[in-house]
């Protein structure tokens, strides 16, 4: 870029990041107990336990920070807040153990983040996902789409679905769906899909006037939220035609996920900011302060008439910085708003999906991760010199992987882990054998599992009846070791329990 | 020794502990005792249905330590409306805490809730208010707006006017703008398009540029007005001239005008005047998005050097 001669073209910000920080950071995280200001977090342990696991998979350091009996441990963890009715739940605080009945059930609900979570961290443990109820999960992740084709996050009293409208839950729906079924439509193990026709309507009502995307219709558009539609497009295969990895058509009837694509694209390069933190931001609700060293992209040419602010100042501004001043260019998550660490992750994922990462700036992007919020101990912060936390570092070092740093592996913009995790998943002889992959032939269950009965379907506003036939209920065949390649290629024996029943409490 | 199992109220209740699933979990937390042994008779009382008044005391005391807890609130709810507790006090309880647990979601599906069931959305506009000085784009608080707006049909006239007090305290709210177009658009769908309203909303959004020529929330809002009457942007022509022109390029008062512009002389098929708006951009006048910049000239026909970084290759 003409504009920023000081930067070699070429420069690979791979110096900048202290990967031997970054994992002391992550192993602290792993193997001593958090701070108890974490305890605000309590009901996302299971989000926690990815950021902790995936954080030291993209740095390279899950295996040689881990024992294989560590692992079967965290595994065994996971494993422990699965819900009897097919989920995972959010942490094990809600789990009343023997005392679990149809009276109370209904505060101990699965939950559709933690799900998601559950199912990426156990790949990424190397776990090849036997021990998952996958009916069940695919039966309640039915359940728990609405009407109007949106997810919730649990199921409550009267099977009602709790949690809010919001993007966030049909991204991780339908990763779930992805992770267990992959793009098959259709029924899949006796299970009916979701319905896909109503979920992409619902993301498309959800654009806004500006390009982006918000949680419901008419909200606000939002680059989290967009981020989530967006990757919701690419697990369910309706990105626009051209856009991302899967390009195959179901004839010509398939409803593509975004309205307008270039605005969408606009809109994302619009989140590039140099406004880095709230002292500098035009957007607070103290006195106007942006000035021309600090607020690049609000300089505003203002003529004479200027009353911008809530005070009464005039806002002066003039001409855009030399060019040197650009080395560092962050990310907000809507108009108008200061950088932020995680909107690197939201926005240059999202990008990388639509096939647009180019369009971003993103040598400065890098360097705005590395010198700006990424800090001494290791780990990000949310803004610069902000202590460091899990879910700011994580998302900052995630948002390295997508813009190619080489001390972190590559990842995945849509699953939001590891490519090589990506691919464990993509490996695991059941899903082949569930997609029907060529040199996967075999019943469609698990080779331990075995189907020993029938069961009523209980889809909750889903005709299920042609899929009574179908139902099948599985239970483990004793305890059968199974060897897997895990991480990064060591090779580990994850141990299989024998008492994981599927569908308990029926 | 604790809180609870000193106390006589909860002599009948048998705690439950948490059971971690064995050793080495995943992200344990060091909890306090308080939390721990509040979260034990939690479990105890939702085990077993409980829904004494005792019952609120305990939530509250949860909810001050992990307001995230996704059944605690629906239990606390649970709890009131069986006991018929006056709604109000619970209002009156939540305002407090919500300003304090400003990013949480549960306070505000539990605040809906309880208002839907008060049937009553008196005193709301004050505590919204209230909390936009804090921060006048909590996304929480506009989403339950739009919630409320809908819930007992508040009119029109008093949101405009409420909005245009909010832009005029920061006409860089782009929550305050995206709440406008939800007023005007988002009740009357399926409606026709009424053009005395294009020009009203057309009108004030240009009034709020020549206040802050360089605040990207106006010019989004009249590109997605244009676009909403299938109007051409060459509509607002004259208008972004205002702000730049190709004659005097050393004279740009808005960036978003000179992108305006390059739409415009797209879309006239005057390719070379949109190329000169672009670099004007890529150069100077918005350098930060130099690439997407180059790309769009890119797409007009004006390739770049072949080794310009949109060229780079990524693996995506």
């Amino acid at each position: 870029m003409a504009q920023n001669a000081t930067i070699h073209p070429g420069f690979a910000a791979h110096s900048g990041l202290d990967r031997a920080k970054h994992i002391n950071y992550w192993k602290r995280c792993l193997k001593t107990y958090l701070p108890h200001q974490y305890t605000s977090n309590d009901s996302n342990r299971l989000m926690l336990s990815f950021f902790i696991i995936s954080a030291l998979d993209l740095l390279g350091a899950l295996l040689p920070s881990t024992t294989p009996a560590e692992r079967a441990d965290y595994a065994r963890f996971l494993y422990s807040c699965q819900h009897p009715e097919g989920g995972f739940r959010g942490f094990p605080g809600t789990d009343f153990g023997q005392l679990r009945n149809k009276q109370n059930k209904q505060w101990d609900p699965a939950n559709i983040p933690a799900t998601y979570f559950a199912l990426s961290t156990l790949i990424l443990l190397g776990d090849s996902l036997q021990r998952v109820n996958k009916r069940a999960c695919l039966r309640w992740l039915l359940q728990m789409q609405r009407e109007d084709g949106s997810f919730g996050e649990i199921l409550g009293e009267n099977g009602q679905i709790e949690g809010g409208q919001d993007t966030r839950f049909g991204y991780c729906a339908t990763g779930i769906r992805y992770i267990l079924r992959g793009h098959k439509t259709g029924s899949v193990l006796g299970m009916p899909d979701i319905n896909v026709d109503k979920l992409v309507d619902c993301i498309r009502r959800s654009q806004t006037y500006d390009g982006g995307i918000s949680e419901a219709p008419f909200h606000e558009a939002h680059a989290g939220f967009t981020y989530c539609a967006i990757s919701t497009l690419s697990f369910l295969d309706r990105l626009p035609n051209g856009v991302g990895g899967h390009l195959y058509h179901y004839g010509n009837v398939r409803l593509s996920g975004l309205t307008d694509l270039d605005l969408t694209v606009r809109w994302f390069v619009s989140r590039q900011t140099t406004t880095l933190d709230d002292e500098e931001a035009a957007d607070t609700y103290s006195d106007e302060t942006d000035t021309t060293a600090t607020c690049h992209d609000a300089h505003s040419f203002v003529k004479t008439r200027s009353v911008p602010a809530k005070s009464d100042e005039t806002c002066e501004k003039d001409r855009p910085p030399p060019a040197v001043e650009l080395q560092w260019i962050g990310f907000n998550g809507r108009p108008n708003k200061v950088a932020d660490t995680c909107y690197a992750w939201w926005t240059c994922a999202s990008m990388a999906i639509l096939g647009k990462l180019n369009l971003l700036s993103y040598t400065e992007n890098q360097l705005y991760l590395l010198s700006k919020p990424q800090h001494a101990i290791g780990g990000f912060g949310k803004l610069p010199g902000d202590p460091p936390d899990i879910y700011h570092s994580y998302l900052g070092l995630a948002a390295l992987g997508v813009l190619g740093n080489d001390a972190v592996k590559p990842v995945d913009p849509a699953l939001c882990f590891s490519k090589h995790g990506a691919t464990l998943l993509k490996n695991m002889l059941w899903r082949k054998r569930l997609l029907g992959e060529p040199g996967s032939e075999g019943p469609l269950v698990d080779s331990d599992d075995e189907v020993i009965e029938t069961a009523e379907p209980r889809g909750r506003g889903v005709d299920v009846r042609a899929h009574q036939n179908l139902q099948v209920r599985y239970v483990r065949r004793g305890s059968e070791g199974e060897t897997t390649l895990c991480g990064d290629g060591e090779s580990t024996v994850a141990s299989h329990d024998s008492d994981q029943v599927t569908l308990r409490g029926e | 020794m604790g809180v609870y199992s000193d106390d006589p109220l909860w002599a009948d209740v048998e705690p439950l502990p948490q059971d971690d699933g064995g050793p080495n979990p995943l992200a344990a937390i060091a909890y306090t005792d308080e939390y721990s042994e509040a979260m034990s008779y939690l479990r105890a009382v939702m085990a077993s249905n409980d829904m004494s008044e005792r019952v609120l005391s305990l939530t509250e005391d949860i909810i001050s330590m992990n307001p995230a807890h996704y059944t605690v609130w629906l239990y606390r709810a649970r709890v009131l409306l069986t006991l018929k507790k006056d709604l109000k006090e619970e209002i009156a309880w939540l305002n407090p805490t919500a300003l304090n647990y400003q990013k949480n979601y549960q306070i505000w599906h539990h605040r809906q809730t309880i208002i839907d069931a008060l049937d009553s959305p008196e005193g709301e506009a004050e505590f919204i208010a209230q909390m936009f000085e804090r921060d006048a784009k909590n996304y929480h608080v506009w989403s339950y707006r739009q919630w409320l707006v809908k819930r007992f049909d508040i009119d029109d006239e008093s949101e405009l006017k409420a909005i245009d007090e909010l832009l005029r305290a920061d006409v860089r709210n782009n929550s305050a703008w995206n709440h406008r177009w939800f007023v005007v658009f988002g009740r009357h769908e399926g409606d026709s398009l009424d053009e005395t309203v294009l020009e009203r909303e057309l009108k004030y959004a240009q009034a709020a540029i020549y206040l802050a020529p360089q605040n990207q929330s106006p010019w989004n809002y009249v590109r997605g007005l244009l676009r909403k009457y299938n109007k051409p942007l060459s509509t607002i022509k004259p208008f972004a001239t205002e702000f730049a022109s190709l004659d005097h390029p050393d004279d740009v008062h808005s960036s978003h005008a000179l992108d305006v512009l390059a739409d415009i002389y797209e879309g006239e098929g005057t390719k070379a005047d949109a190329a000169k708006a672009l670099d004007l951009l890529a150069q100077k006048y918005d350098p930060i998005r130099a690439n997407y910049w180059t790309y769009r000239k890119f797409l007009l026909g004006f390739p770049p050097e072949p080794d310009h970084p949109i060229f780079h290759h990524h693996n995506y």
